[in-house]
């Protein structure tokens, strides 16, 4: 009876400390941050209650619906980008062979380094100085252009810092979906003449459905919530042209001190991002992972 | 020449070139910064623009080592190190936890650790920067050590949970016979058995914490406290346009990763899935 007794709180004392790191510091946080976001705060100190004021302030104010529509622009070119060229390599690359394994490693190497890192040598690569760009744009007739000067040019700069590092990990994701699929159906269409086009639409994509969905609910997830690749690479300039929704977040609770608003706008972030989890843990339950 | 060989040929040609091309777009950004790293100041915004340094140079290298580099450095290698060795402690206890007993809660927990899994970080900056000022963590290294821990937990449990399922239950039973507690079971016959997973847990926290830029930029404003990513950020605005020491600092940043990449790929990749380490 003892011993039982003993048993019942082991799987409990087992995963008592992880629960508790995670309590303390991503459920904490939110609590936190959710008490914050109803006060008036100076300078970390509480001074007043407030209620939804700072919900209203930051859902009224210009300059986080213009980050919205930043966000929105950027998440939807570098989604569908990033997705397209990430199926394209998992399928260009899926034969075994030494070349497809190596080329797999060259492609996984700029998701490797830090996304700082990268961004920074994206940096230096678009600027003006370097002069790779003019050495591009010259004969075009746009000698003088600036890539990160100029709003469109900047955007399009940031999602090719996004399909430059992100491709690989949509690579990653659908390589391990196409390998369940058995190579016998390719096989038996094959006998029955179906080209490589016809098996692609009636093998591949049904087969995927469910590894391409999280890939991009995942992707999607990554890209609303991007904040390095325009915090170094374009500064969220020129103006406020490429300044998404986590920048303004980290610039109102970083730069600018106004915690109220600042965790206001994070509870919001907050929001948004159950909904695409949500819908990824349906997926996983279809999966049958969950 | 048979009409066969000529078509082989060219598909060759084809798959090479497309390989050229791919290995230009993901490699060009980095050569192209190490190349210019290793030109004198003067010569990096020359124009035309030379691809190949003409008098190779480390003076940038040598630049970043005198302000400070290498305490930075030390800084994120021992923030790492710690971050991997308390995730992969939590990450076992949990994992086995929920891969070997039936309990109340067993479900929820297995939902939440996806859910929390897939949480952005960057919704969580601002309310936690506020926590941990409160808890007086904030600008520590301690403070990196938790958060790095906190983040990279959920991937790691559910990764150590795949790979313990895929173990004989058996060998535990025998062992719980003999008179071994739970916890005695998991680290005296279970994790010795568990080496590929802990090695591929550990190098996503490893890859995670050495590569974290916002986490510390944001929870961090001392030199004390200062990773290598974090100060590679100041250097920016330390040298100003000076675009030499800016590279060098990311160059060097780059070399572990690179290093542990080409030894190890097999392990980092199962990581990315999300679990499952046949993945």
């Amino acid at each position: 009876m003892e011993t039982r007794r003993a048993e019942f709180w082991v799987p409990y004392r087992l995963i008592a400390p992880a629960v508790a790191l995670e309590a303390a510091l991503v459920i904490g946080p939110l609590l936190v941050g959710f008490w914050y976001s109803l006060h008036n705060v100076r300078f970390f100190q509480i001074r007043s209650f407030v209620g939804w004021d700072n919900y209203v302030r930051v859902v009224t104010s210009p300059e986080v619906l213009e980050s919205l529509l930043a966000t929105t622009i950027f998440a939807f070119f570098a989604l569908i980008l990033t997705f397209v060229l990430g199926f394209a390599l998992a399928l260009w690359l899926e034969r075994d062979g030494r070349s497809a394994t190596l080329m797999r490693a060259v492609v996984l190497v700029p998701y490797m380094i830090a996304m700082l890192v990268g961004s920074m040598l994206l940096k230096w690569l678009f600027s003006h100085e370097a002069g790779l760009s003019q050495l591009v744009l010259g004969p075009l007739g746009m000698g003088n252009t600036s890539i990160l000067a100029n709003p469109k040019s900047a955007m399009a700069a940031l999602v090719f810092n996004a399909m430059w590092r992100d491709a690989a990990f949509a690579m990653i994701m659908l390589l391990a979906g196409l390998k369940s699929i058995p190579p016998s159906l390719h096989l038996a269409a094959r006998v029955d003449g179906a080209d490589a086009w016809m098996r692609f639409r009636r093998i591949t994509l049904p087969l995927l459905r469910i590894p391409i969905l999280i890939t991009v609910v995942r992707l999607l997830i990554h890209f609303v919530n991007i904040l390095t690749f325009p915090l170094i690479l374009t500064g969220g300039g020129p103006g406020n042209a490429t300044e998404v929704v986590v920048l303004r977040m980290f610039r109102l609770g970083f730069q600018d001190h106004i915690l109220g608003p600042a965790n206001a706008l994070a509870i919001l972030v907050f929001l948004a991002n159950l909904l695409l989890v949500a819908m990824l843990l349906l997926l996983f339950r279809r999966a049958g992972r969950l | 020449m048979s009409a066969s060989f000529v078509h082989a040929m060219r598909r060759k040609a084809v798959r090479l070139t497309v390989n050229a091309v791919i290995a230009v777009f993901a490699l060009l950004p980095i050569l192209w910064g190490f190349l210019s790293s290793l030109k004198p100041t003067d010569k990096i915004v020359e124009f035309p623009p030379r691809f190949l340094p003409e008098h190779p140079t480390l003076e940038h290298y040598t630049r970043i080592f005198a302000d400070n580099a290498a305490y930075f450095i030390a800084n994120s290698v021992a923030v790492s190190a710690a971050a991997v060795l308390l995730t992969l402690a939590l990450g076992a206890l949990a994992g086995y936890a929920i891969a070997r007993f039936r309990f109340a809660g067993r479900d929820t927990l297995m939902v939440s650790t996806v859910a929390i899994m897939s949480i952005p970080i960057a919704s969580l900056l601002v309310p936690t920067f506020t926590l941990l000022s409160w808890a007086g963590l904030a600008d520590t290294r301690l403070g990196l050590v938790l958060l790095y821990a906190a983040y990279q937990l959920p991937v790691v449990v559910w990764m150590l949970y795949g790979y313990f399922l895929s173990l004989p239950v058996e060998i535990e039973n025998a062992a719980r016979v003999d008179g071994c507690s739970p916890t005695r079971t998991l680290f005296k016959v279970v994790l010795p058995l568990s080496k590929p997973a802990l090695v591929a847990a550990g190098l996503f926290v490893l890859v995670f914490a050495w590569n974290d830029f916002v986490v510390a930029v944001t929870m961090t404003s001392s030199e004390t406290a200062r990773t290598f990513p974090v100060a590679i950020y100041f250097y920016l605005g330390f040298y100003g346009r000076e675009w030499g020491p800016l590279l060098a600092a990311s160059i060097v940043s780059i070399v572990p990763i690179v290093a542990i990449f080409v030894l190890l790929q097999r392990h980092f990749v199962s990581g990315l899935t999300g679990g499952g380490v046949k993945g």
